[in-house]
Order: C-alpha cells, then sequence, then structure tokens
C-alpha cells in the first residue's frame, strides 16, 4: 500500500477509536519502511487533530477523546521501540502537571483539559483529584513541569489555589512554573488576584494560554 | 431490598480495577451499547417529547445499563455491582413520598406523572450559589416568605468572619454551623419556622464537616434533608457513604444528590438521557434515598438549557415520572445571571420542560451557573414559584411548542450570557426589598411570556 494511504489510515484509526486498526496499520507503516516519527506525526497526530477539531466544535465529546487518545497510545506500543532503535525522540510541547486542588473531588473538566493538551502534544501528568498543595509542587519539581495546572468546581476549594501560588513563593519556586487556574466558579478576575499566569475558559483556551506562555519562556 | 451494609460490602467485594479502565472499558462502551441496542435517538425538533412509549423504553435501557455498569467506588478501586432483579425489586419498593418539615410547615412531597396539572412541589432558594454571611439572613427571610414555597435550599457562606472557607478546614465547620444558625433565625423571622431545609449542608463540602455540624443542638432536625453526593459519573466515595450511613442511622431524610454531564463521560444527548435516568436507580439502590436531586448540565456551557440538556431532562423526567416512585427534585442551571431578561426566558423553559415531564418537584432555576458569589435573589425565586404553577397548566405537546419559541429568544446567546448583577447591586440590603430597575425589568418580561401565551395567576 502507498505511504500517502497508510498515513490515512492511521490517522482514521485514532478518528474511529479503533486500537486494533492503529496497531494493524502501524505495523504496516513499519514493514513499509516508513519512518516512526513521520508515522505518528503525519499519522496518529493528525488524527488527534482531527478528533480535537471535532471537540472544538462540539461534534465530539469526551468519550471520543478518550478513545482517541487510547488508540493514539496503541499505535505508539508499535511505533515507539523502532523510534528507540532509530535512536528517535517526539518533539514534546512541553510538561503541563494538572489536578484538582485539595478538598475537590470533582474531575470531568480536569479530564477534559488533559485530554485536549495530550492531544496538542503535550506531556501531561494528572495527579487525579484532591490534592494538597505541598503535593502538587513536589510532584512539579519530579516531572520538571514547564506548568502547573489547577482545577476547582467549587468557590470553596478555590482559596487552595491560591494557597499553592502562595506556597511556591514561600519555597522560593514561583518563578520556575507558570500556573494556570480553571474550573466553573474561576474567571479571569480570580486568576488576577491570585497573582496566576493564566485563567483558561475552557480546554481549547486552556491549551491556547499554554502554548501561549510557554512560548515567552522560548 | 439490599441494606446499606450489603451494598458496602459489594464496595469491598466487587471486581477491582483502576478508574481508567472503569470509564474506558465499561462505563462507555456499554453505554455506547445501550444506546444502540435500545435505539435511544436525540430529537432536535422536539426537546420535550411526548411519546409515552420512548419514555418507558429509555427507564429499560437504564435498567439494563446499570445492571451491566454499576457503581464505582473509589476508596476500594471496586464496583458495587446490582442484578436486574435486585434493581427492579428497588424499584417496586421506591419510597414514593418522603415527608418533611415540621407544625404547620410539616408536609408530604410525592410523586407526579407527565401532563399532571398537579403544581409541583415548590422547593426554593439555592446551596451552591454562595452567599457572603452579612447578606444570608435577608436573602432566606425573603425566600422563606414565599408563602407557596414547601422548602427551601440555603446558600453556602463564602466566609466566616472574613476568613474565606476552605473545604475541609476548621472555618468550613465553623460557617457550617453559622449557616445554619442564620438559616434558622431568618426562616423563624418569616413566620415559618418548621419550613424544611432540603440541602444540607451546602456550606460543608467536607463529610466530616456535614457530620459534625448536623448535631441536634445546631438546629437541624430529621426531617429536614441531607445531599449525599456522586461523583460523575457513576461513582461514588467513602465521604458520602459515611453521611448515608450516619443519617440512616439517625432516621434523617437522605437526598441522592446526581448530576450527569452532557459531553463529558456520557458524550452526546442519548447517552446522556440513559445516565440520567439510571441515577435514580443509583440514589434508590446505593444513597437509599428518601429524596433525590438531580441537575443534567452540559459540559461546555455549564448550564441546563441548551436544546439538548432540555431534551435530555425532559425524556428522562418522563422515564423516572413514569416508571420510578422517587421524588424528585430537579434543578436547572442557567447561562444568564439575576436581573437580565436571558435568565428569565431560560427559566421559562427550563420550568416548562421539567413540569409537564412530570418533576415531582422543582426547585427554582440557578441563574449564572451559579458561580457568581451572592448571584441569586429572591426575585428568582418568586419567578420560579410562579413560573411553575403556571407551567403545570400546559401539556408535552403544548409545553414543547412554548419551549421551541423560548429557546429562539436565547439559544444563540448562550455562549456570551451576563452574569447580572449580584444581590447587593439589585436589592435594598437593609430592607431586603428589590430595587426598581429589577422589578422594572421582571415585570416587561412576565408581560412578554404573557404576551406569548403563558397566564400567570
Amino acid at each position: 500500500m502507498e505511504k500517502k494511504k497508510i498515513l490515512e489510515n492511521l490517522a482514521a484509526a485514532i478518528v474511529e477509536g479503533d486500537r486494533n486498526k492503529a496497531k494493524e496499520v502501524a505495523k504496516e507503516a513499519l514493514s513499509n519502511r516508513i519512518d516512526p516519527l513521520e508515522a505518528i506525526e503525519q499519522g496518529l497526530s493528525k488524527g488527534m487533530t482531527t478528533v480535537g477539531e471535532r471537540f472544538e466544535k462540539g461534534e465530539a465529546y469526551l468519550p471520543e477523546l478518550l478513545m482517541a487518545a487510547d488508540t493514539f497510545n496503541a499505535g505508539m506500543e508499535i511505533l515507539k521501540p523502532e523510534m528507540e532503535v532509530q535512536k528517535k525522540q517526539v518533539a514534546k510541547a512541553g510538561t503541563v502537571l494538572i489536578g484538582t486542588v485539595k478538598g475537590d473531588v470533582h474531575s470531568i473538566g480536569k479530564n477534559i483539559v488533559a485530554t485536549v493538551l495530550e492531544i496538542h502534544g503535550f506531556e501531561v501528568r494528572d495527579l487525579g483529584v484532591d490534592n494538597p498543595s505541598l503535593n502538587i509542587i513536589q510532584e512539579a519539581e519530579k516531572v520538571k513541569a514547564d506548568v502547573i495546572a489547577l482545577s476547582s468546581l467549587m468557590t470553596t476549594t478555590m482559596p487552595a489555589q491560591k494557597e499553592v501560588i502562595e506556597t511556591l513563593k514561600e519555597m522560593h519556586l514561583r518563578d520556575k512554573y507558570f500556573v494556570i487556574v480553571g474550573g466553573g466558579p474561576v474567571n479571569q478576575e480570580w486568576a488576577d488576584k491570585i497573582g496566576a499566569d493564566g485563567y483558561g475558559k475552557s480546554a481549547v483556551q486552556a491549551v491556547e494560554i499554554v502554548k501561549k506562555l510557554l512560548a515567552k519562556k522560548r | 431490598m439490599l441494606n446499606f451494609l450489603d451494598v458496602y460490602e459489594r464496595a469491598l467485594k466487587g471486581p477491582i480495577m483502576s478508574e481508567n479502565d472503569f470509564d474506558i472499558k465499561i462505563f462507555i462502551p456499554t453505554l455506547n451499547k445501550v444506546v444502540r441496542e435500545y435505539g435511544i435517538k436525540y430529537d432536535k425538533e422536539n426537546p420535550v417529547p411526548s411519546d409515552d412509549k420512548i419514555a418507558d423504553n429509555l427507564f429499560k435501557a437504564s435498567v439494563d445499563f446499570m445492571s451491566q455498569v454499576g457503581v464505582y467506588c473509589q476508596d476500594t478501586n471496586r464496583v458495587i455491582q446490582f442484578t436486574q432483579k435486585e434493581i427492579l425489586e428497588a424499584v417496586g419498593e421506591a419510597p414514593g413520598k418522603c415527608f418533611v418539615g415540621e407544625g404547620k410547615e410539616a408536609g408530604v412531597f410525592g410523586m407526579r406523572k407527565p401532563d399532571d396539572h398537579q403544581v409541583p412541589w415548590l422547593h426554593v432558594g439555592s446551596g451552591i450559589v454562595a452567599t457572603s454571611e452579612e447578606m444570608a439572613a435577608n436573602k432566606i427571610e425573603s425566600y422563606a416568605s414565599i408563602s407557596e414555597a414547601n422548602s427551601m435550599s440555603v446558600a453556602a457562606l463564602d466566609n466566616i468572619r472574613g476568613i474565606p472557607i476552605m473545604a475541609g478546614s476548621p472555618a468550613e465547620l465553623y460557617a457550617a454551623i453559622r449557616s445554619i444558625k442564620i438559616a434558622r433565625e431568618a426562616i423563624q423571622r418569616a413566620g415559618r419556622p418548621g419550613l424544611p431545609i432540603m440541602n444540607l449542608i451546602a456550606t460543608a463540602a467536607s463529610a466530616v464537616t456535614t457530620i459534625a455540624a448536623s448535631a441536634p443542638q445546631f438546629g437541624l432536625r430529621p426531617t429536614d434533608g441531607w445531599l449525599c453526593g456522586t461523583v460523575a459519573e457513576m461513582k461514588i466515595e467513602f465521604g458520602t457513604l459515611n453521611k448515608v450511613a450516619y443519617l440512616l442511622n439517625w432516621g434523617a431524610n437522605i437526598g441522592a444528590e446526581t448530576a450527569p454531564i452532557l459531553g463529558g463521560y456520557c458524550g452526546g444527548p442519548a447517552g446522556t438521557a440513559v445516565v440520567s435516568t439510571a441515577y435514580m436507580l443509583v440514589g434508590l439502590l446505593v444513597h437509599k434515598g428518601n429524596y433525590q436531586l438531580h441537575f443534567p448540565v452540559h459540559f461546555k456551557h455549564g448550564c441546563s438549557t441548551t436544546r439538548d440538556v432540555l431534551w435530555v431532562v425532559s425524556i428522562s423526567c418522563q422515564a423516572a415520572s413514569r416508571n420510578i416512585s422517587m421524588p424528585l427534585i430537579w434543578l436547572g442551571y442557567m447561562a444568564g445571571g439575576p436581573n437580565t431578561k436571558m435568565y428569565f426566558y431560560e427559566s421559562a423553559a427550563w420550568l416548562l420542560c421539567a413540569t409537564v415531564s412530570g418533576a415531582p418537584s422543582v426547585q427554582t432555576p440557578h441563574p449564572a451557573k451559579a458561580v457568581l458569589i451572592d448571584g441569586f435573589t429572591p426575585m428568582e425565586c418568586k419567578f420560579g414559584v410562579e413560573m411553575a404553577k403556571s407551567a403545570a397548566r400546559f401539556d408535552r405537546q403544548k409545553a414543547n411548542g412554548m419551549v421551541i419559541r423560548l429557546l429562539e429568544k436565547y439559544e444563540s446567546k448562550i455562549e456570551t450570557a451576563h452574569q447580572g448583577s449580584r444581590y447587593q447591586d439589585c436589592y435594598d440590603i437593609v430592607t431586603g426589598k428589590p430595587g426598581e430597575a429589577y422589578v422594572r425589568l421582571y415585570n416587561e418580561v412576565k408581560e412578554e411570556l404573557v404576551g406569548m401565551g403563558i397566564a400567570f395567576e
């Protein structure tokens, strides 16, 4: 099969959320001597971009995002060993540590942001829900995060976002990380008040902000 | 029926799996399969459908879904499973009514059917729209003064003596106790001391605070109602189960709190309708609820008034009210805030939708997606009561036409809806009376709605 068709099939597997197809086509790509990096960037990633665009337009929902991410990983299982043999690496857009702050167990919004960030090529470390401030900071240090993304759905847990920023200052680490905030009751005014570097109303906005912040860093 | 400890045992012995596996390998594929097998389809043209067969089919789909998926316990990483037989037994033994309040405010909150002309149980106020401490008493007194109101919610306090409330902190406990005392006093000032508070305890995000502040010396009674939440979707944690255990032992009213998110794990409207209905089964089986508070919302817009969410509200409300005898308070989040026409258009559409679909109770629709502190006023409660009474005169078919006309007024503005005014910006905070501008806007909107064919008393 011609290269173009194989790359299209890889993208289609992601859009369809078909793990088996992604694996099969990835194997086919390698047997046709397609550069694994090209298979990722022009195949799997293109499919992720399509799903991301459908999500932004309201034509796809969280299940499609999750299935696409899962299918991407299935394709990577085949392509990654060959990448290692060829000593090639996918360029990462940056590392984002994301989590819901202390006292808040609402995860869906945070999960959507994490998945959309992944789709856009970011390395995402998801800490889950109900994270004490110090834990968030220690994990950021451990994974060498570029950005700390803090989610809060309740007005009573919003102060914990501020606490993370204040603790970073106390530990003389504030300048090391960009901190962005989000969640139902959070707005730009709150982000400014607590000294966050950015606020995203939606997952798509969060990605734009992270891109903008990291561009500034570079 | 399985008792609570039986359910707890299943949380210890059910199949073990990661939360991610539950989402990806169980919840999503099963939901897709059930939607396909039962032919659940979103009807964009009819936000208020009126075919009983569709509603009953949705009920069957939700039972099937519940029996295949179960409820994930986040603390034990196990799935609490139920057979179809157990689910249907629980449905057969559903409470059907909930006894609340005291003295002349004591009442029985029971069931309604689709196209029922009986006025729903009128629940006023808000819990999640937080209030500053100094504004709380006047607002609560005003809500309680609405004579038709059968029960109420009181708002979470935003701070205690200027200290922000952090979930699970000592400040939260102080504020929870303070909020109860303010509420009791304000309700008493309205001359209705027995009026039940049914969203306990809004100020307490943590279970330990809820349980501690519920000690009777702080003013709560078993004839009030406590909300015990689920985690979206179909998940539960020990904090909620601890609250349930405490309330069951006390004999106090338990309200299962559930909020399916359209666009989240449920996917589109068809999947959300199945999960929305299945949540009534969760309320019966896991929470052992006497009543339930249920509010489907849109993941992106954070409100309940998009066309697809209205359809979910209507069809799952019909499925539940025809098949599951669980007294449900239906709640909607509006995109528009207080003192905006947008709020009232949305509120009218949502109340019509829920009321004609058989909602046993409707709560004052929450303005500004419930995120603006002090962004809730007695005027919205007044409208909610008047509109619900008016909506009870409609049937599904007529309501459908009216909801479509109301959608034409606000649907395209949801994305940019204005948050509106805070209480202190549109009310006199000393007298607790609305400002002239808000009264004028209110009257204008009502006249407009009357012109459209909505008759108010």
